[in-house]
């Protein structure tokens, strides 16, 4: 499998989120307003507008320099505590790691790949609890010794508080994976293989569509029985066609296409070498094809082909030769008005360049997915992916700092805790299955229904026996699912910070498809979770126990 | 009391664990597995006194650390590993797959179906998504070489030193590309590696992987003699070193199809010369096909022959004629033996090993009186002169051909209907009347092989087309 | 002496369980004022309301009903806190801390500027005499330093009101006179302090005024002389006698002319007062000490009649 691009729209992403929040502020206005009056009478609402207004000079008066000493205060309160006994966890897996990341000699970029991957799963896997441990301790102890009195018997405002907490608690998080991340660099560096080069691919995706093997349009191509679909399948020998678009954002002397496809035999065929793949550049509208030599498909590996600006075609009537410019005679002019060039990700001021491959094996099948190909462009230093991967690890870890203290300001400890490692591992791992429930994609029912089919022994996809049990059952889980669907819009989509699995795989992690996503998600969660955070504090009495 | 401060004594105690730390990891690395030695003290040790698994019981330090650093979840990591190892491989992830195939392997160094299964997995599964060849042959060879590794940490099971054997035996040699498989295990493709050619774990001697299996299943057989297996029926599993050995006779016989001119074509000054030295090539692999037959039909029939094997009808040998069962009787009847129950369980274990195919089979290839090597060798040459255009050389190779093989089917009546043979022969007469029909001529009324050729007209239209089709 | 600092009229507070239910009545419609400048006692046993007073002028906890108004402000205005020193009743400070530490992290809260922050903290821990463990983790200091650190925090803002949570509990005789001399410089600097304590001689030795509160009700409330000083007989006090004499002073008095030395109203200490008060309030409960409208009251009219208030509840 390859990294995947991604789309993110930060304008429609911010529209989104501005609709959400207001929508959340105004259901928290009417439900306060209604709850006012039957317990304060007519004056409930007053009480509850002053309230908000009381809420927002706390916010408009506060005070760096009170924050600033909160949050010095939760990190002194980390680190006193031995938060950076971690280190020695850490030290731990990577003495004893060596061992099972044994290096392979025949394939060694694998082996970098490991490396990564394994580094950022012991970061991800340490920082995160610990961090999040810290930041949902902090407060309820805080509560819970009295020490907080003490402090809100000055003229500190509770979001001041909650601010200063998730500030203090990100610093930590900071300095444990700023640590990590230098002796994890550290450790690939020696561990690396001294042939293998370290390096992060910069590259410029574009958006695919398919011709079936009759040269019809298609959505995708064929699924050759894989479990997991990643990649749809063109025949070979055939009409059947891969088409990209790319976006070219200025012209230069050589393009570079790097393509990594899967091959699939029907029949034994040539078994000395490979399947092979022709690309052609073509420009429609001047109904101009260039093909290029094909090349055979070195499965699981990158392939590159270098296009030069200067391309010679041969007239296959007149036999006559030609020369044509890629970027004068091949691009199209980017159209906005064009369904698929107003798919491109990316700055395509120069033109969109169209790109067919074909399988020139007859009956014999590649395999292709989006991410399959694209334009490389000059590559960046393993060390700045490193640091852009470990930026959206950073990123993740405020999330969950932001998460936590807010959910530490309104319950203790342990459910604290619970609520934030449930938010962070559905985030992370069960966000798909979550959405599946929720769309009905996922087969077998809600939770009393995936009991009744458990206990029976019944298979998910056979359907319920009609009767007022199995009715019952359904209704139960309906609200439950419904609520789901609603909480669904709290928890964060944590896939997008993935980010070690793009540099693992020798790809610059992209700033537009995955750290502005990653930083927009933990700042849409950032002022919300500020806002909750400082009313349950400011609402709650402290001394109460 | 003491003069310490807490820090101190805190700072103290980390440095105690670190300094503590330094032999665990000194002693406990586990062996590389690839460089012989490598590995910390424990390993080292182990190997050097060929200590494994029953010696040193449950203590393997590795899986010991880990099993410690885990808190007992070992049974729960494993659990989500084989979790994880299942999506990588669903979803292609190939460098992760074969990393998380270590990390359960390191957790589970003793469970043989984990190492049989991991193995398996790799050689057979993962190989086969593989498009190159060369690809194809690097996963075959890591699921040998885990096999392998598996044998030194578990060193008293006989059932891994068998799925070794299996993979560098029947994977090697019977897979769909094994002429390739079979030319790289003697010459790696990835010659950056192995720059000698070949990769010194798995066939150190740079031998036939044939050879190298009959090792394994020898290895296998000598630990069945203090462990059972339970994999198959001891007649047969015991049958497996003395069967490669066959296997590499016919294996030999296969290879000639691959043994051409253009191989030589480098060191020859001329095209004569590549295709005289092909020639030369081909008939001393034949030569040496028929000596393995030979090797092969001693081992069947003495080593594994002479074998005897537990029943419910008493001891039992392959190897038996009426003496033998009569002597077999008598040796075993306090405990109720009866020749007739002896014959018939000798008669079912035969069967099942197919003891006496073999046994003719091999005799029949070693045979130098009826030249059964000679007959393959010149029914392919001829096959060979046919289509380059000499039907006159051709049918005389042939008819000599046909005349040994008629020989064979004289001598061993058991391979008259035996289909293999009959291919053969029916191919040959076929090949040698496409000779005629170029030469003009018709068949005579009477030739060597008439009867089977008559007989088994059916097959006919199957090789009319294979000779159609080319090679 | 007139203006009043801490005005609260008819304050209540009910604690309630998990389901709303009523778990105690902690405090019943209690009226008080403290007047700028004085130190004012709150006495009670324990359970009586007065840290839950504290609390509720603090704004740590919320009032049931009533109001209160803080050198001008409601309780929960946290402006208010400006103004005001708080020393807890187990000094509730980060143990992780050190003195000074302690004492600039509390200083930036009030936003006061770097050198501002390091010249009060010096004078403080000087002023508190810590000088000597200013580096010192507050995890290893004494009852009697963590008692002095936590009255230093509460002045770090120069408060012009100190709230003193039990100030001498814990503390050994010398450091509880070490504590009274540094309450009474703090009324000598002009600020007012309110302190809450059930150590009756404190009370008695460093304030001016003092409420008597029991079960959550004021029961009394005065100068400490008024308080302690019985209207009702006279007390003389005379050069030793011998029996006769004082045979003869009975018959004297009853006529007149004797050598009287000194004729004084009798004094309760502080004790019997307490003890006495507490007595009659389980003897009878529900009659309490309701402040005539000339005490101060300026706010409101006067409270309304304590039973009909309780039962209100």
């Amino acid at each position: 499998m390859t990294v995947q691009p991604v789309s993110f729209d930060l304008l429609d992403g911010l529209i989104q989120w501005l609709v959400v929040f207001a929508g959340f502020v105004a259901t928290f206005t009417v439900v306060a307003l209604a709850t006012s009056i039957p317990l304060y009478g007519v004056s409930g609402p007053k009480r509850v507008i002053s309230g908000a207004m009381r809420g927002l000079t706390d916010f408009v008066s506060i005070s760096p320099r009170r924050v600033y000493a909160i949050a010095m205060l939760a990190f002194k309160e980390s680190i006193r505590r031995k938060a950076l006994l971690v280190f020695v966890v850490f030290a731990g897996l990577f003495m004893f790691a060596g061992w099972f990341m044994e290096g392979d000699a025949a394939r060694p970029e694998l082996h970098l790949t490991n490396l990564v991957a394994f580094v950022f799963l012991a970061m991800t896997w340490i920082v995160l609890p610990v961090v999040v441990l810290l930041s949902c301790w902090g407060l309820p102890e805080d509560i819970r010794l009295r020490s907080l009195h003490t402090v809100v018997t000055k003229p500190v405002r509770r979001n001041e508080i909650v601010l200063g907490r998730m500030l203090g608690f990100s610093a930590v998080g900071t300095l444990i994976i700023v640590l990590m991340a230098a002796v994890g660099y550290g450790w690939i560096l020696r561990h690396v293989p001294k042939d293998v080069a370290m390096f992060c691919r910069v590259p410029v995706y574009g958006s695919i569509s398919f011709l079936d093997r009759n040269g019809n349009p298609q959505e995708q191509g064929i699924n050759v029985g894989d479990i997991v679909m990643t990649r749809s399948f063109i025949e070979g020998g055939s009409k059947a066609t891969a088409i990209w678009h790319f976006p070219i954002s200025h012209e230069v002397d050589e393009l570079k296409i790097e393509s990594r496809f899967e091959a699939f035999r029907t029949w034994k065929g040539n078994m000395d070498r490979s399947l092979r793949v022709r690309f052609t550049l073509v420009n429609d509208e001047k109904d101009l094809r260039v093909p290029l030599p094909a090349y055979e498909v070195n499965e699981f590996r990158y392939n590159e082909v270098l296009i030069s600006r200067h391309q010679e075609i041969t007239d296959e009537q007149t036999l006559k030769k030609s020369e044509v410019d890629l970027f004068k005679d091949l691009l199209v002019p980017f159209d906005p008005q064009n369904e698929v060039h107003r798919k491109l990700q990316g700055d395509a001021s120069a033109g969109v360049l169209t790109v067919h491959a074909q399988c020139l094996d007859r009956g014999q099948y590649i395999g292709l997915s989006p991410g399959d190909c694209f334009l490389r462009l000059t590559d960046r230093s393993f060390a700045v992916g490193y640091i852009k991967a470990t930026v959206g690890l950073w990123l993740e870890c405020l999330l969950l700092v932001v998460i936590a203290v807010t959910a530490s300001c309104f319950v203790k400890f342990p459910v604290a805790f619970i609520l934030t490692s449930s938010i962070g591992v559905v985030g992370s791992f069960a966000y798909g299955f979550l959405l599946e429930i929720v769309s009905g994609k996922q087969k077998g029912g809600g939770a009393a229904e995936s009991v009744y089919r458990l206990i029976t022994h019944m298979n998910e996809t056979t359907p319920l026996p009609e009767n007022l049990f199995t009715k019952s059952i359904v209704a139960f889980d309906k609200p439950l699912v419904e609520g789901l669907g609603i909480v669904r819009y709290v928890i964060p989509d944590l896939s997008h910070y993935g980010t070690s699995e793009w540099l693992a795989k020798g790809f610059d992690v992209p700033w537009n498809g995955v750290l502005l996503p990653a930083m927009a998600v933990t700042f849409a969660y950032f002022l919300p979770c500020l806002l909750l955070g400082y009313f349950s504090l400011r609402l709650r009495e402290l001394e109460a126990k | 009391m003491t003069t310490f401060n807490s820090r101190q004594r805190k700072t103290t105690s980390v440095v105690g664990i670190l300094i503590l730390l330094i032999p665990i990891v000194l002693l406990g690395m586990p062996a590389s597995g690839r460089d012989s030695g490598g590995g910390g003290m424990l390993a080292k040790l182990r190997s050097e006194h060929d200590l494994g698994e029953s010696d040193l019981g449950q203590i393997d330090p590795t899986s010991a650390t880990m099993s410690f650093v885990l808190l007992g979840m070992r049974g729960i990591a494993v659990n989500m590993l084989r979790m994880d190892l299942d999506d990588y491989k669903d979803h292609k992830e190939w460098a992760r797959m074969r990393a998380t195939t270590e990390a359960v392997i390191t957790l589970q160094p003793h469970y043989i179906e984990v190492w049989r299964f991991l193995a398996w997995n790799l050689a057979f599964n993962v190989s086969a998504e593989w498009d190159a060849v060369p690809d194809r042959y690097y996963w075959v060879k890591e699921g040998g070489k885990f096999s392998q590794r598996g044998t030194q940490r578990n060193a008293t099971i006989p059932e891994l030193t068998w799925e070794t054997g299996r993979v560098w035996g029947q994977k090697i040699g019977m897979a769909d590309e094994w002429r390739y498989f079979r030319e790289y295990f003697k010459n790696d493709p990835d010659t950056k590696t192995f720059p000698n050619g070949v990769d010194p774990e798995i066939n150190p001697n740079q031998i036939d992987n044939y050879l190298v299996a009959k090792e394994w299943f020898q290895k296998s057989n000598d630990r069945e003699d203090n462990r059972e297996q339970h994999i198959m029926m001891r007649a047969l599993f015991r049958s497996q070193p003395m069967r490669t050995q066959l296997s590499y006779a016919d294996a030999l016989q296969r290879d000639v199809r691959f043994i051409t001119a253009d191989r030589f074509r480098q060191e020859s000054s001329s095209d004569e010369e590549a295709e005289a030295k092909a020639y030369a090539a081909r008939q001393a692999n034949f030569a040496l096909s028929r000596q393995e037959w030979a090797e092969g039909f001693t081992e069947w029939t003495t080593k594994f022959g002479q074998e005897e094997f537990q029943t419910p009808g008493g001891l039992i040998r392959m190897e038996a004629d009426e003496d033998v069962v009569h002597e077999l009787a008598e040796r075993q009847k306090d405990q109720g033996a009866t020749e007739a129950d002896l014959r018939q369980w000798i008669d079912h274990y035969q069967k099942t090993t197919n003891y006496n195919y073999w046994r003719t089979r091999a005799r029949a290839e070693a045979d130098e009186s009826t030249g059964t090597s000679e007959a393959h060798r010149l029914i392919y040459e001829g096959e060979l002169k046919l289509r380059s255009g000499n039907p006159e050389e051709a049918r005389q190779m042939l008819v000599r051909g046909m005349a040994n093989f008629a020989r064979l089917l004289e001598e061993y009546p058991d391979l008259r209907d035996e289909d293999l043979t009959v291919e053969e022969a029916v191919w040959g007469v076929l090949l040698w009347s496409k000779t005629l029909e170029l030469l003009g001529e018709s068949m005579p009324a009477t030739f060597p092989l008439k009867a089977t050729w008559d007989k088994y007209q059916g097959l006919l239209p199957e090789l009319q087309e294979r000779y159609n089709r080319g090679r | 002496m007139s203006e009043a600092v801490i005005q609260i009229r008819n304050l209540s507070k009910i604690y309630r369980d998990f389901w709303g239910r009523k778990k105690v009545q902690a405090l019943n419609s209690l009226s008080l004022d403290v007047n700028k400048g004085e130190i004012f006692g709150l006495l009670g046993p324990n359970g009586s309301g007065k840290t839950t007073t504290m609390k509720l002028l603090l704004g740590l906890l919320f009032p049931t009903d009533g109001e209160i108004s803080i050198l001008g402000k409601s309780a929960s205005d946290v402006s208010k806190n400006e103004q005001i020193g708080y020393l807890p009743e187990e000094s509730y400070l980060y143990r992780f801390l050190n003195a000074e530490e302690t004492l600039d992290f509390y200083g930036r809260l009030f936003d006061i500027s770097p050198a501002e922050r390091r010249e009060r903290t010096n004078a403080l821990i000087e002023r508190v005499g810590l000088q000597h463990a200013r580096r010192r983790q507050l995890k290893e200091y004494s009852k009697g330093m963590t008692r002095r650190i936590g009255l230093a925090q509460a002045l770090i803002n120069n408060p012009d009101l100190v709230l003193l949570d039990e100030p001498t509990s814990g503390l050994d005789p010398l450091g509880t006179r070490d504590m009274k001399d540094m309450i009474l410089k703090l009324r000598d600097e002009g600020k007012t302090v309110v302190m809450c304590s059930h150590l009756l001689a404190d009370v008695q030795d460093v304030c001016d005024r003092i409420a008597i509160l029991f079960n959550g009700e004021l029961k009394e409330l005065g100068t400490v002389d008024e308080l302690l000083t019985e209207q009702d007989e006279t007390q003389l006090l005379t050069s030793k006698l011998d029996a006769e004499t004082i045979d003869e002073l009975k018959a004297v008095l009853a006529k007149h002319n004797a050598d009287v030395r000194s004729v004084t109203h009798p004094r309760n200490s502080l004790e019997d007062l307490f003890l006495k008060t507490v007595r009659t309030s389980q003897e009878r409960p529900g009659q309490r000490y309701v402040p005539s409208a000339g005490d101060g009251d300026s706010a409101g009219g006067s409270p309304e009649p304590p039973a009909a208030d309780a039962e209100s509840n």
